[in-house]
């Protein structure tokens, strides 16, 4: 448990001091509990995601980094590997191929990675999958595109 | 000649003619001659007993024909072997194919020979990447792959992975590297901090020849002895471990044979008591294409991966790659729905057939097991007695023991054969075989069937009679009937077996129902390493 205390602040640490380094993430660590985060991702562009913002929690295990983080999307997402009514995302480095080289920050990357390239073959969405598996491009950027408004965006006024 | 009237009574004749002269005086001495395709009888032993101690030696001549091709490091060897299940020829196979580069890779086998690195200067402190600590060089470790980590993160990272049941595939820490990592190095860590876990890593290690050998096998006794089989050639075989168990070597199920090990599958499902189980295993479970482990989902998506790293669909159970891409599907259309070649049979008249033919497999399977408590103790009474009796001319009783062993070897033969016809003569084959030749090749298995039955039940009813009490010339033409029995019922089993095999299984498109060859002398025992 110590390990990852320690390991866990210098994550911590490292998030503070690179705080600009990447403006399309912004990790927060829970006042109380350092296993507690969240984080806010940009959607990447040229993705339906684009422009909207995507709030991830992160629930750290006390054997991290041995084991994988638990995260969820806790904004609404259509897409193929992510729940739709729980946020739950299917990402093999968060599965079988975690390995303790990955940080917090570099699994956000991962998943703004698997935002602009899902995996139909694998599908927790499977609404989503079809349309991708069956080539229905347009149809699956139109809804997660208005997913994305409905959710993820500010509203305006 | 009397032996004509012994058999064939009325009009009825089971058994071939011919054997009058060849069997009359000494069957004992003589065991009938060995035919052709009764291979295994005169040959090396075609299966070994693998002994916790021997379980090293057993691997080694493996090992070393990949290290002395390949001139490689043992333990690379057997990270090579344990990924291609030690198939030693795949892996030559392979080699020569594609290349060594390719061989390794995929094996997740890194060889550097670089010469000694800047940063194992002691002196020099490098920062490990898991938990973001300086270090002097020497409490790190580097792996193969050129990447370092601090001792601590290593050791804690090999006991999660020992625990988790991964000894034997532990990649490397760092983001994505394949590498498989160097088993004397976790060993050295590990002991330092556990040595009972290091211990048990060691056994992971070893037991891999077994637990991904496909020509290896633990025996299903229960208690488990310790023990495990290896066959040299055939997998379709029936063995019998060290310790007494028999059993299917490619199924592990009892003996099923002339019975294919899918069938006895199906037929278990519908008739085992343990039902429950079955059922369970069957809805929750799926077999891994590529080490046939049962494996259960936990979670998450129909992507599963296999302990030993084969990805492959929930859904229809292929193998698949774990690469995915925006939209291409490769090589994975398993939604589209393909006709099923089993159609669900009317459920009445199936209920029927069933029963019928699993009223007389039940039926013999129980005479075995009667005969085997009742009647053996009996004869071996009728031997003693008789031995006791020195008046008597004739000295040898073993042809009574003998006459016992062949009635229980075609018994379960006969036995067997009920599964067998359930399924062959069903809708198992419905699409390869048109009803007209289902209704011939029926004739024609049934009546070696029938012939083969008969034959045992009256070898049986000689068998039970008091032979012990009966005058010399009685006795001698109890003895020759008991004799000339069981010629006749071994033969007519190798001929059952011929018949299924050649007439009934061979003409098929099917190759998945292959069947242990029949051995007159019974199950194979495995001989020591």
């Amino acid at each position: 448990m110590q390990a990852s205390r320690a390991r866990l602040f210098k994550e911590y640490k490292e998030v503070q001091r690179e705080k600009t380094a990447d403006p399309d993430i912004q990790l927060v660590c829970d006042d109380s509990n350092i296993f507690k985060w969240t984080a806010l991702i940009k959607g990447p562009s040229e993705t339906p995601y684009d422009g909207g913002v995507f709030q991830l929690a992160f629930s750290v295990p006390e054997q991290y980094p041995l084991q994988p983080p638990q995260v969820r999307f806790l904004t609404k997402i259509f897409h193929p590997n992510v729940h739709f009514k729980t946020g739950e995302i299917c990402l093999d480095i968060l599965k079988n191929a975690w390995s303790p080289a990955w940080t917090l920050q570099s699994v956000c990357r991962a998943i703004i990675a698997l935002m602009a390239h899902p995996e139909p073959d694998s599908p927790l969405n499977c609404d989503s999958g079809n349309l991708l598996r069956s080539g229905d491009i347009r149809g699956f950027q139109s809804m997660a595109r208005m997913y994305t408004r409905l959710a993820a965006m500010p509203k305006k006024g | 000649m009397a032996i004509e009237d012994m058999y064939g009574r009325s009009d009825e004749e089971y058994y071939n003619g011919g054997y009058d002269d060849e069997y009359e005086d000494d069957y004992d001495h003589d065991p009938e001659p060995e035919s052709d395709d009764d291979l295994s009888c005169g040959k090396a032993p075609s299966c070994r007993v693998i002994r916790k101690e021997s379980l090293l030696a057993a691997q080694k001549e493996d090992l070393q024909r990949v290290v002395d091709l390949l001139s490689l490091k043992v333990h690379h060897a057997r990270t090579l072997l344990i990924h291609y299940q030690w198939d030693v020829d795949k892996v030559f196979a392979i080699f020569v194919e594609r290349g060594k580069e390719k061989l390794y890779a995929e094996a997740g086998v890194t060889l550097e020979e670089k010469a000694e690195k800047p940063a194992s200067d002691p002196s020099i402190e490098v920062t490990c990447e898991i938990c973001f600590e300086d270090f002097p060089a020497e409490q790190t470790t580097l792996m193969e792959c050129d990447h370092r980590f601090c001792n601590d993160c290593w050791t804690e990272y090999f006991i999660v992975k020992i625990n988790d049941g991964k000894s034997r595939r532990i990649t490397c820490m760092a983001q994505k590297c394949k590498t498989i990592c160097d088993e004397g190095k976790i060993r050295d860590l590990v002991t330092a901090k556990d040595p009972n876990l290091a211990e048990k890593f060691n056994r992971f290690i070893l037991e891999s020849y077994i637990e991904d050998n496909k020509r290896v096998k633990w025996c299903p006794s229960v208690p488990h002895c310790g023990n495990a089989i290896r066959v040299e050639d055939d997998e379709y075989c029936e063995v019998e471990c060290a310790c007494g168990k028999q059993f299917c070597f490619n199924c592990l199920c009892e003996l099923h044979a002339p019975c294919s090990c899918v069938m006895w599958d199906l037929w278990l499902k519908k008739c085992d008591d343990e039902a429950p189980t079955v059922t369970w295993l069957s809805e929750k479970t799926k077999h891994c294409p590529k080490c046939h482990k049962i494996v259960e989902k936990d979670g998450g998506c129909n992507l599963v991966q296999c302990i030993c790293g084969q990805p492959f669909c929930w859904l229809c159970g292929e193998a698949t790659g774990l690469e995915h891409t925006w939209n291409s599907i490769s090589g994975h259309t398993c939604g589209r729905y393909k006709e099923s070649h089993l159609k669900s049979e009317d459920s009445v008249e199936d209920y029927w057939r069933l029963t019928h033919y699993y009223r007389r497999y039940k039926a013999h399977i129980d005479s075995l097991k009667i005969e085997a408590s009742e009647s053996k103790p009996k004869i071996l009474d009728k031997v003693c007695s008789l031995e006791a009796k020195e008046f008597l001319q004739l000295k040898d009783f073993s042809w009574a023991m003998s006459g016992f062993y062949r009635l229980a070897l075609s018994r379960r033969v006969v036995a067997n054969s009920y599964p067998f016809a359930y399924h062959y003569f069903g809708d198992l084959f419905a699409n390869e075989i048109t009803k007209e030749e289902r209704g011939i090749k029926q004739n024609l298995f049934e009546d070696q069937q029938q012939q083969l039955e008969t034959n045992i039940e009256r070898l049986s009813m000689f068998l039970e009679e008091p032979f012990a009490n009966y005058p010399e010339d009685k006795l001698m033409e109890t003895r020759m009937k008991i004799i000339t029995l069981s010629t006749v019922t071994d033969d007519l089993c190798k001929k059952l077996y011929e018949c299924i095999d050649s007439d009934l299984l061979v003409p098929l498109q099917q190759t998945t129902h292959t069947i242990a060859r029949y051995r007159s002398k019974g199950v194979e025992k495995a001989s020591e390493l």
